[in-house]
């Protein structure tokens, strides 16, 4: 599969999905104003390559200052089918970066977190400023 | 006159340019002709005064390109003319003069030579012996007469016709016949030699001059106009083409290497000439760019215009369906609010009533802002009041639960197949004065409490109501169930009910560009804690501007603070 490349704007965040190496990357920050219509053709690209019979490890790297409700709804699309790939033996390890005093995105990591048992979810403490 | 015949009276813009054609008549195609057969005709233009668009053509057309060569020759063929012949005629003054004295000379020397042939002292009493001498005189082609005279001046000899006076083509040689032994000369001789032959060379010269001119005039005109007409009129009338296209807004250059040679004045000219049409061209590609983005921008505004009013009308109608802010007023709640939506409308709402005993406090943040959030809390307002009214709920987990039911059945959410993925968070208090009890629920949306144990967050429900159920069973296919939360509430307690949005706040602290959150938003209320709830609003909302900077609001915001009062 091509891999997906978005360059982030003020509303939507920078996509590198890497499907040759697994890799996957979310940074940024997400409030489209039709979250659907973005992370649409995402989930569609991510399911798709789920189906394919392959077997090597999957990292999901989300690293968001900020995200509307609409979009947290959308990532939770997203991790679904990871979860359930998983759950089929997969290797998924999701990495959920917020920045360190960031309660909020630490908040909802966790409460992300709390909807996987076969994924590992790890919560990735950053110190460096982003400006 | 009629009025007809006056109108068939050519405008002068569309008139003819009236030209004399009385020295070239027959000539050449004219500049302006040229230009005719290649499809250029005047513009008329009915408005006087405008500027017409061929104004530029107007002082190009009326000289005609032809009398260049024409003025050229009138200018400088006099002044070779006069040269030329002045120069002939001097050449020819010079050789008449020449021949003139050569011409004396001879007749001197012939009279000379005579007179010396026939010296004797008595020459003249014997005439018949030095007749042949003088005879032989009569055989040079110029000859007129001769004279001889004795010493007492008697004819003695005279051969031709002596012309009386002087004559300009008559040269007269005059000597004295002397003889060596006698101190007085035996007579005189007098020689007339004919100078036609002199003027005859003379006229000749003159006509050879005139010739000369002549042929010399025709050789200058006919190179004169050939190479203008080459060198000049058509680089000229190429680039007066050009011009004429460019009036007209086709923006055509000038090349002129090829078929015409130009000399370098007008090469410099066509190229300044083609440096401006491709100023004017970018000029006028700009301005209409310009004018289209103006054009553009216009239409922008005014879809802009009416979007606004649009919402404006919106807003109007969602704020009359948000309650009065003062409806808690005398059941026993100091209440403040802060709604404010992203863009004049937005996906949060908010509740306050007083239902008999109990007081009902509400706080939802609908899926998306602006005009979409709008409707959906349209369908919630309409949902809560059934829900408090028709079936009289006032368990907030209850309430809660029927909300979620009627938002899904409402936008068709259960199973009956809708495009909907929309729902809502939502918290939700009853107070009971009575009681003294604060009972409080929640769907993605927290009870902030301030007491004087300290600052609580009851956080309700991860999940919001809403939201179709297909799919994974983790996002829980059954109804929405929750557990009130109860509170015994002491005289100083106050609560806060708030949407994301207030805590979503992004800004710098620290080098670090992250999101305000409950934290940052608890040490703003427990600073001001000791403020009237509706101070304490302003001052959070100056210091949620504050934590900003630059950056932009994200979300719709909506806080409500209540605090019990009358707790003897």
């Amino acid at each position: 599969m091509d891999r997906i490349q978005i360059s982030a704007t003020d509303r939507s965040p920078r996509v590198d999905f890497d499907f040759a190496s697994g890799r996957f990357q979310l940074s940024g920050e997400s409030y489209p104003e039709d979250a659907a219509a973005f992370f649409g053709p995402l989930l569609q690209s991510l399911r798709t390559y789920l189906a394919a019979a392959a077997s090597e490890p999957i990292v999901f790297e989300v690293e968001l200052a900020y995200f509307n409700s609409s979009s947290a709804k959308a990532l939770m699309n997203l991790f679904m089918p990871l979860e359930d790939a998983a759950g089929e033996g997969r290797a998924v390890t999701i990495r959920w970066l917020f920045t360190k005093g960031d309660e909020t995105i630490a908040e909802a990591g966790e409460d992300f977190a709390s909807d996987f048992s076969h994924a590992r979810f790890d919560l990735v403490e950053t110190s460096q400023a982003e400006c | 006159m009629t009025v007809e015949s006056a109108a068939e009276v050519p405008s002068p813009a569309i008139a003819p340019p009236s030209r004399r054609r009385s020295l070239r008549g027959g000539g050449p195609l004219r500049g302006d002709d040229f230009l005719t057969l290649a499809g250029f005709t005047d513009v008329p233009t009915a408005t006087p005064g405008t500027m017409r668009p061929g104004a530029l053509r107007g002082s190009a057309r009326g000289r005609d390109l032809d009398s260049l060569a024409h003025t050229l020759f009138l200018r400088i063929y006099p002044v070779i003319a006069v040269v030329v012949l002045a120069t002939q005629i001097g050449i020819a003054w010079v050789n008449y003069n020449d021949s003139l004295r050569l011409y004396t000379e001879r007749a001197n020397l012939l009279a000379t030579l005579t007179a010396q042939a026939i010296a004797r002292p008595d020459w003249s009493e014997r005439p018949d012996v030095y007749k042949t001498q003088i005879q032989a005189l009569t055989l040079d082609p110029a000859f007129r007469f001769v004279r001889a005279w004795n010493a007492d001046g008697g004819l003695v000899m005279a051969l031709g016709d002596m012309p009386g006076g002087r004559s300009l083509e008559l040269i007269r040689a005059s000597t004295e016949i002397t003889v060596p032994d006698r101190a007085k000369p035996v007579g005189s001789l007098t020689l007339g030699l004919s100078a036609e032959a002199l003027r005859g060379n003379a006229e000749k010269q003159a006509v050879l001059a005139l010739g000369a001119s002549l042929v010399l005039m025709l050789a200058f005109v006919l190179t004169l106009h050939a190479n203008v007409r080459r060198h000049v009129l058509a680089p000229l009338k190429r680039l007066l083409i050009a011009m004429r296209e460019v009036e007209h807004k086709r923006w055509s250059t000038v090349e002129l290497e090829g078929a015409v040679r130009a000399s370098n004045e007008i090469d410099v000219i066509s190229s300044a000439f083609n440096r401006m049409v491709e100023g004017l061209r970018t000029g006028d590609e700009a301005k209409q760019l310009l004018t289209e983005l103006e054009l553009a921008h216009a239409k922008l505004a005014d879809a802009n215009r009416l979007v606004m009013e649009s919402i404006g009308y919106a807003r109007r109608i969602q704020t009359s369906v948000l309650p009065d802010r003062m409806a808690l007023a005398g059941a026993g709640l100091d209440v403040a609010v802060l709604w404010e939506p992203l863009h004049q409308v937005g996906g949060d709402y908010f509740w306050l009533e007083r239902l008999d005993e109990v007081s009902v406090i509400v706080v939802a943040d609908c899926t998306g802002h602006g005009v979409p959030g709008a409707f959906i809390t349209l369908i919630v307002a309409t949902a809560l009041d059934r829900i408090l009214h028709e079936r009289g709920l006032r368990s907030p987990a209850e309430i809660l639960s029927a909300l979620d039911e009627m938002v899904r059945a409402q936008l068709r959410q259960d199973g009956r197949g809708s495009e909907s993925d929309d729902g809502l968070d939502c918290g939700l208090c009853i107070w009971d004065p009575a009681a003294r009890r604060l009972s409080f629920a929640g769907a993605g949306i927290s009870l902030t409490t301030v007491t004087q144990a300290g600052m609580t967050r009851i956080k309700g429900e991860k999940r919001g109501l809403g939201y179709p159920r297909h799919g994974s069973e983790r996002q829980g296919n059954e109804r929405f169930r929750t557990e009130t939360v109860t509170l015994d509430v002491a005289p100083g307690d106050t609560f806060y009910l708030m949407t994301d949005g207030i805590t979503d706040q992004m800004g710098t602290t620290g080098g670090q560009r992250r999101l305000l959150g409950h934290r940052g938003v608890s040490d703003i209320l427990l600073r001001s804690r000791d403020e009237e709830l509706g101070p304490q609003i302003k001052t959070l909302e100056t210091e949620l501007a504050a934590y900003r900077g630059a950056e932009n609001r994200r979300d719709d915001m909506t806080l409500i603070a209540f605090r019990p009062t009358n707790l003897a």
